[in-house]
């Protein structure tokens, strides 16, 4: 027998530690590979939308209508640089393919210096030629969004040189976003070095089991003359072939998962920040040799670093988990950006993961000696002696509970506001857009001479455009405007975050201005504040009479009354919203369609746009909450291997017990209360570890990574399902050693040997 | 002669290898009364240990019947194997102590817990268990862990188990059979001096002819199948 299948023979015994080691690593690349996928995909997306138009300006028709060829070539034969732009969204697929023209393109190089970077290479998605674009705009006639032609012009190109009817804009595809971008990677980021935390922890906890009790085997072997390092050198090698086994695979499955949630994602990254997703090839070699390392790292630790390994429960330990814990909250509190928050998140986490089996040992040891009965105090101290053997394990389904707790609140939180906001938001029964080139004028007064509008309906106008705001002596800041006329009963259900006396009353008197949090969180307003408002070159100063919430945008928005805009204001939109009333439907259509002298105008029901909303939202959290439900799956399941693998290892106790005359259904009943105190202890330890880091998450990153924050709610429901999870987990492995303890009596033999005996 | 603590007749024990079945014993009787000794001899895989394990109903015979303290168990009963099974863990439990070659203590209790627990399980009281690790000369050990002590100690902590729940049959496995030529004699001197001053029924299963010529009865199971009767 050489020496390789001496040390091997030990999973040829144990094939189920090797099946759960290489589950572990699979399982711990598919989800850390697919995080890692996504938040590559959005990096790279945001990086692309943000390179690509830096600087850019386009060209737009004064009449408001859309840009046609015959507009391209009106201005090319000006002698004017611009190049067409053609957003097209990818059928099937997340994201769309931008269509540009190379040859026009090729003015950019000489001029405005913007398009010879690697964003714009025709080979790489998203750009294509804008024949192609054509095609597949062609090709999918249902496509979500119908494709719009935008002209950029390069940096050469002034208001002064433009022919007649055309008119210069900065070219952006969404708000600006600032930080915020960077936050949300961050926040990925975040997520996925978590994951890939636990599920270290688990693969090291499987790993260390099988090293354990293969360690009479090492020792037998170095009586035999064989060096240790050799036998060190041939456990590397094992570990190597066995990663390069299952992280291909790995690898392959997390693409598989980040396809699969890329909708959802795709629509977050959208939403958020007006930025598709594109696909980006996909690499593997960086990222097997990454999760390579990982393992490596994972698994022998104790080689790397000799000595580091101190016994769990040790008072260095204890002391080192307070000061932890101490500064993480100390550091949470007063951070004062993401990365800080972030650094105190782990080390909380590294501070509760020292701290908990030493808790659950201390206690345990402590209600062993309070307990006269010796089968209870016995109990008592072999749940000592699991939560030391299983540390590992138990501080990753801490972590995950505590991951999940945190972002479930978050979520339902977020549900339930979001609902709230969004009802009030769409109060009105229709949502009617003006349409092109028509004003709303005459519209308004239509409405407002409707007797049953009056009597029984109830309805606002809603000119949307962009203002400049600032703070007295400080800089001004681009915002979206919503001037409302006249400010309905529509409106005055919202919830504010912060309100003065009667702000509505405020608004409509056009004594104030309503501002929403991501502004007044940038500018640092609060109720009562002055605003310099800056409408198309009209000042005025306003203080503010609300703060309202507005979720999942960045940009500043400031809400004023409509009788405050100038005459020469550019409104970028129009539109209605109407409860009509008594006022029937077909009434208000053919009303309005006579005063715009349109054929057809657009009534939407706000019921769809709640339940497409609702729909988007959905998707947008599917992918945390696939994560955090697959890392909960993976972390009960490493804990049920191993609770299995170490109770199989005290087999002999339980046997004895049954040998001392307790019957079968007795000695089930202590091992069931074994493992159940177990893992019920580590749930409801995790609880004040998930409401802290559901407090971070609400008052603390959300904030600073989106410019938003969400009133912070607990959902004791979902802790009685996670505790009665962690039951199900605890019964799991109950039942798993009552079929071991069933299949007959072994002889003691190994009783006293390897991790059986430990106390 | 008094009713007997453990009469067994006609046992037989074959275990499955593949498809064949292979005879460890058979047409094996033994009567043991209170006081009585008796040591099972025999080759390693003679089976003595399942034979003990059948005295105490860890292991059931293919054939036989045991009449262990005046319950009957036969093989052929049509008796539920739960009924039986917990009629032998009421026996374990209060009437017959069990004691291996080693691993007989739990690891994670003193030596004092587990001689407490042992015979807290047997109903009896607790306040002699301290005495019981004095008589075998380990009393300041009792704070101890298992793992804290020798071999011998441990072994004598196992005797202190036993007897702290006052049985009426002790079936002891090779209890010297890890230790050290002079340990061993020391500890099967405890247990002999023991089983004399209370009277119990002992049953020992050991390699060892010396320890076996201190037992009143051998029963020699070298020869396999059909051989055993009690001399």
């Amino acid at each position: 027998m050489t020496l390789f299948a001496a040390l091997f023979s030990h999973y040829r015994r144990h094939p189920l530690q090797l099946v759960a080691l290489a589950l572990m690593i699979l399982v711990a690349t598919t989800l850390w590979s697919g995080v890692r996928q996504l938040t590559e995909q959005a990096r790279a997306s945001l990086s692309q939308s943000e390179q690509v138009i830096a600087g850019r300006q386009q060209v737009l028709r004064v009449d408001g209508a859309g840009l046609t060829v015959s507009d391209f070539v009106t201005l090319r034969r000006a002698g004017l640089c611009v190049m067409p732009w053609l957003e097209v969204p990818r059928q099937g697929q997340v994201g769309v393919v931008i269509g540009v023209d190379p040859l026009a393109a090729a003015c950019f190089d000489g001029g405005g210096g913007a398009f010879d970077n690697a964003a714009l290479r025709l080979e790489s998605e998203p750009f294509v030629d804008i024949g192609e674009a054509v095609r597949l705009a062609r090709e999918s006639p249902a496509a979500e969004r119908r494709p719009s032609l935008v002209l950029i012009a390069s940096g050469n190109v002034t208001a002064g040189a433009l022919p007649g009817g055309y008119r210069l804009e900065t070219f952006a595809r969404g708000p600006e976003t600032g930080e915020l971008g960077e936050s949300f990677l961050l926040n990925l980021d975040a997520l996925g070095v978590l994951v890939l935390l636990i599920t270290a922890l688990l693969l090291r906890a499987v790993y260390r089991l099988g090293i354990v009790q293969r360690r009479e085997s090492f020792a037998l072997l170095h009586r035999f003359g064989v060096p240790p390092a050799r036998i060190d050198r041939w456990l590397i090698m094992e570990l190597l072939t066995l990663s390069a086994l299952c992280i291909l695979p790995g690898l392959w499955l997390g693409r598989e998962l980040a396809g699969l949630l890329g909708q959802g994602f795709g629509r977050s990254l959208q939403g958020l920040f007006d930025a598709p997703l594109y696909s980006i090839s996909g690499q593997w070699l960086a990222p097997a040799l990454s999760m390579m390392a990982v393992v490596l790292v994972a698994c022998l630790a104790d080689f790397l670093v000799p000595g580091g390994r101190r016994v769990v429960g040790s008072r260095g330990h204890g002391k080192l988990a307070g000061i932890l814990l101490g500064l993480g909250l100390l550091l949470a509190l007063l951070g004062p950006s993401l990365i800080w928050v972030f650094a105190a998140v782990a080390i909380v986490f590294a501070g509760a993961g020292l701290l908990i089996p030493i808790l659950i040992y201390r206690l345990a040891e402590r209600a062993a000696c309070a307990r006269a009965d010796p089968l209870v105090r016995w109990r008592y101290r072999e749940l000592a002696v699991m939560a030391r053997q299983l540390a590992l394990p138990v501080v990753a389904l801490q972590f995950t509970f505590a991951m999940v707790l945190a972002i479930q609140a978050l979520v339902t939180t977020f549900e339930d506001t979001f609902d709230r906001w969004l009802a009030q938001r769409l109060e009105a029964e229709l949502y009617v857009p003006v349409p092109e080139g028509r004003s709303g004028e005459a519209a308004a007064r239509w409405l407002a001479a409707q007797p049953e509008l009056k009597t029984s309906g109830a309805w606002h106008r809603v000119i949307r455009g962009r203002a400049g705001v600032s703070v007295p002596g400080g800089t001004q800041t681009p915002v979206d405007v919503f001037a409302l006329s006249p400010v309905s009963s529509l409106l005055t259900g919202w919830d504010l975050l912060a309100s003065g006396d009667d702000p509505w009353a405020s608004l409509a008197g056009e004594q104030a201005v309503l501002v929403n949090e991501q502004l007044a969180r940038r500018l640092g307003l609060s109720v009562g504040d002055r605003l310099e408002l800056q409408l198309a070159g009209q000042r005025s100063n306003l203080p503010v009479a609300g703060i309202y919430a507005d979720y999942g945008r960045p940009a500043g928005e400031i809400l004023i009354n409509g009788r405050l805009l100038p005459e020469q204001f550019q409104p970028e939109f129009e539109s209605f919203s109407i409860s009509p009333g008594a006022l029937s439907r077909a009434r208000l259509r053919s009303g309005l369609e006579s005063v715009w002298q349109v054929s057809d105008i657009t009534l939407r029901d706000n019921e769809e746009i709640r339940d497409l909303a609702t729909g988007v939202f959905d998707q947008t959290f599917l992918l945390t909450r696939s994560m955090t439900v697959l890392t909960l799956a993976l972390a009960g399941l490493a804990l049920l291997i191993m609770g299995w693998v170490f109770f199989t290892g005290r087999a002999w106790y339980f046997r004895l017990l049954a040998t001392w005359g307790l019957s079968r259904r007795e000695v089930a009943a202590q091992l069931t209360r074994l493992s159940v105190g177990l893992t019920g202890r580590v749930a409801l330890l995790a609880l004040p570890l998930g409401i802290w880091l559901t407090w971070v998450l609400v008052h603390r990153i959300n904030p600073l990574a989106f410019g938003w924050s969400l009133p912070m709610a607990v959902y004791p429901g979902f802790w009685v399902e996670l505790v009665g999870l962690s039951l199900l987990i605890g019964l799991g492995i109950a039942l798993l050693m009552g079929r071991q303890l069933r299949a007959g009596v072994a002889m003691p033999a190994s009783a006293t040997s390897m991790t059986g005996g430990e106390r | 002669m008094s009713q007997p603590v453990l009469d067994a007749r006609d046992l037989g024990k074959s275990f499955a290898s593949g498809a064949e079945r292979i005879a460890v014993f058979s047409g094996v009787s033994v009567s043991l009364a209170a006081g009585q000794s008796l040591a099972l001899m025999g080759r390693s895989g003679s089976g003595k240990s399942t034979l003990l394990n059948l005295f105490c109903g860890l292991e059931r015979p293919d054939n036989g019947v045991i009449t262990l303290l005046g319950e009957r168990f036969d093989c052929r009963a049509v008796e539920g194997f739960r009924e039986q099974e917990k009629r032998w863990a009421r026996l374990r439990r209060r009437q017959v102590g069990v004691m291996f070659q080693e691993a007989n203590l739990m690891p994670a209790l003193s030596l004092l817990d587990n001689v407490r627990l042992r015979a807290r399980l047997a109903e009896q009281p607790l306040e002699q268990c301290q005495a019981w690790l004095d008589r075998l000369g380990i009393g300041e050990l009792a704070r101890r862990y298992p793992d804290q002590v020798s071999g011998g100690q441990r072994q004598r902590a196992a005797l202190a188990m036993v007897f702290a729940m006052n049985p009426d049959l002790i079936l002891a496995d090779e209890p010297t059979g890890s230790l050290d030529r002079r340990t061993a004699e020391e500890v099967s001197a405890e247990l002999f001096r023991l089983q004399a001053q209370t009277g119990v029924a002992l049953v020992l299963a050991t390699h060892d002819p010396e320890l076996a010529e201190r037992c009143r009865m051998t029963l020699d199971l070298a020869h396999g199948a059909g051989s055993g009767r009690a001399s």
